[in-house]
């Protein structure tokens, strides 16, 4: 066989498996190639590849330790601050390696904004300073506080609630509001993409549903990578899914991705199909 | 289906209900022992003292301890079984080594009161020394010169001594360097210096050379090396209370490391660092020594932190408590009653504003 017919052979195989999996619509944001984790010596991703298409929802799903809070942070650089962490692969912003030495995390950090697992307002600061603390920590220039201050606790669902006490401490808030008030505060630094690990998962149901509520709507401006544990919640909220699995020793790794419909509807792979029917994790 | 009727005599019995508190209480049988095993030492030891002469330190620990620690022991046996036993040894041993420190600490705030309280008047606190003698009776002259000194060359010292020992905090907490256990090391070595240790070093390189007077000044860096430690690593403590959370979230909005420390770390354990400043300043009120060497006296009021030698309440009771007249030696007493009262207003303080709930 030739080279060219190799690779034709190939490329075919590539499209025929990719046309079942990942659906590309729209132009591309984000990029994951080849991603692999190491702390220390332990290997704890392998291999992960993702496309997120822009202005969309990519739920991120597995049972737990199987590295997707580890993933998430690799795509904006916090997984460099853990000491001994390690990386290969290459992560693609707008084409480009966020891993280039000649970019600058705290740029990128910017652009690509995250929610945690645990509300972190910054108790020293009112609730308003907590939403405009991204444009003072980044120096960003932006004019009309009062307007970034309305329009970003609406867009978090939150403006109603707090729009009479602004002044108070964030600390003063229940902790769906406080997830709703970080929400907000990464929104005022107008990232492009924001991540969000497992944001519902110390809330109560009425500030869940909330928060998906603003998530399907923030998704019309930003592309949100979302980390959940909670079945129902990918497939309300989410565009695409990508099934992460660390099975018996070995590193994490994507054993299947593509549009939620099919991911929940028509799985593959068994392990997927046990996973979101709750039969294991 | 079963229904739950409302049945309006129940609610009378409700709302006759009172509030009580059933898990205090106690089967008698418990009661009884405890209270023999509190009486009955406590009447052999006072008998003792009534008709013997045995010293008092003598009678309550070779005495009364032992006799307590074994009437405690019986009551619990006969309460609980064998397995009191180690309980009430630990409870008798705790709850007496808290009396001994509660009955040292009153001792000692009782002797200032004793021998100090009849110094204590308006013109004691504001009025100077320039035309008192130690035979001048108490109602002339006062500290007011001294307590002027303290309170410059504390200021002095925090001066110097905050903004270097929040920043050594900084560099262990935040900036985690290479030379982290250098830095400790050095920081837990300065907290050993004996503080005429500190006193001689500034009078040798700052007042024998020339370049300052005794003052304020040299004083204040003499109680600034003794305040560093206690300020750098109280300091070190709280920041390392900040929640990790609250770093990365910073970090994840496009922060830079300084400006993650200045705006977030910072201002989230500024209650903490209050308190670091204010125990720091406890830490060396009192010390006498480097200020004899590096501040001097005067019985002037002296406002210049670098002109000339300046009083301080500590050096001030050096001077009068060991002269041969009794009002001198009051308002030695009284000066230390001050300087107590004093260091008791600042680590109230220090609660209070610990406490205090962050706003803004
Ligand atoms: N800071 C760290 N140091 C060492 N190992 C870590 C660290 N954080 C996570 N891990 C390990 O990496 C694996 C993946 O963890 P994580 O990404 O948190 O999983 P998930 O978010 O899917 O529950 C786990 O086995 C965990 O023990
Ligand atoms: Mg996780």
């Amino acid at each position: 066989m030739s080279t060219a017919e190799f690779e034709d052979v190939m490329d075919l195989d590539i499209e025929g498996v990719e046309a079942s999996t990942v659906h590309p619509v729209g132009p591309t944001e984000m990029e994951a190639r080849d991603v692999s984790v190491w702390f220390g010596q332990r290997k704890v991703l392998e291999g992960v590849n993702i496309v997120f298409p822009k202005k969309t929802v990519t739920a991120l799903i597995g049972p737990s330790g199987c590295g997707k809070s580890t993933f998430i942070r690799t795509l904006n650089r916090l997984h460099e601050l853990i000491p001994g962490a390690a990386l290969a692969g290459s992560v693609l912003y707008e084409g480009k390696d966020i891993y280039d030495a000649a970019v600058d995390p705290v740029s990128i950090r910017l652009q690509i904004g995250m929610v945690f697992q645990k509300p972190n307002p910054f108790p020293s600061m009112t609730i308003r300073g907590n939403v405009l603390s991204g444009l003072k920590l980044s120096g960003m220039k932006r004019d009309n506080h009062d307007d970034i201050v309305e329009e970003t606790l609406t867009a978090a669902g939150l403006w109603n609630e707090v729009k009479d006490r602004l002044g108070n401490a964030a600390g003063d808030l229940s902790g769906g509001q406080q997830q709703r008030l970080v929400i907000a505060r990464a929104l005022a630094v107008q990232p492009h993409v924001l991540l969000m690990d497992e944001p519902c998962s110390a809330l109560d149901p009425a500030s869940t549903l909330k928060i998906e509520e603003t998530i399907r709507e923030l998704s019309k401006e930003v592309t949100i990578i979302i980390v959940t544990h909670n079945m129902q919640q990918a497939v309300r909220v989410s565009d695409y899914t990508a099934f992460f699995l660390a099975e018996e020793g070995t590193p994490g790794h994507v054993v299947e991705q593509g549009a939620t419909t099919e991911i929940f509807g028509n799985p593959q792979e068994q392990r997927t199909l046990d996973y979101v029917n709750g039969r294991f994790g | 289906m079963s229904t739950i009727t409302f049945d309006p005599r129940t609610l009378e019995q409700l709302q006759q209900q009172k509030s009580m508190r059933p898990w205090r209480k106690k089967p008698t049988r418990f009661t009884a022992s405890v209270t023999l095993a509190v009486v009955i030492p406590a009447l052999i030891v006072a008998a003792l003292y009534l008709t013997s002469d045995i010293p008092v330190p003598i009678l309550l620990v070779v005495i009364y301890l032992p006799l307590q620690l074994i009437a405690s022991g019986i009551a619990a046996w006969a309460t609980k079984g064998t397995r009191g036993i180690a309980d009430s040894v630990i409870i008798v041993n705790a709850i007496g080594a808290s009396l001994f420190s509660v009955i040292v600490l009153v001792s000692v705030i009782g002797s200032l009161i004793v021998r100090g309280l009849r110094a204590l008047s308006p013109h004691f606190l504001f009025q100077n020394s320039v035309y008192i003698s130690p035979s001048t009776p108490l109602d002339y002259g006062g500290i007011g010169h001294s307590l002027v000194g303290t309170l410059l060359i504390v200021f002095i010292a925090s001066l110097i001594s905050v903004p270097i020992g929040i920043a050594t905090a900084v560099y262990i907490t935040e900036v985690r360097g290479r030379a982290v256990p250098y830095v400790r090391f050095f920081v837990q070595a300065m907290s050993g210096v004996p503080s005429v240790v500190a006193g001689l070093f500034i009078l040798t390189i700052v007042v024998a050379t020339g370049a300052f007077n005794q003052s304020a000044f040299a004083g204040g860096l003499a109680y600034a090396i003794l305040m560093l430690p206690t300020v750098a690593r109280t300091a070190e403590e709280v920041l390392k209370l900040v929640p990790d959370d609250l770093r990365t979230g910073a970090l994840a909005l496009g922060s830079t490391r300084a400006r993650t420390v200045l705006r977030v770390v910072i201002p989230a354990a500024r209650t903490g660092i209050i308190t670091a400043v204010i125990l720091g300043v406890a830490r060396v009120i009192g010390e006498t020594a480097p200020l004899l060497l590096a501040a001097g006296n005067n019985d002037q009021t002296v406002v210049n932190p670098f002109g000339s030698p300046i009083s301080s309440v500590p050096t001030y009771i050096f001077n009068n408590v060991a002269l041969p007249y009794p009002d001198a030696v009051t308002r030695a007493w009284g000066s230390a009653l001050v300087l107590i009262i004093l260091v008791a207003i600042l680590f109230t303080l220090a609660r209070v504003i610990g406490r205090g709930r962050v706003g803004r």
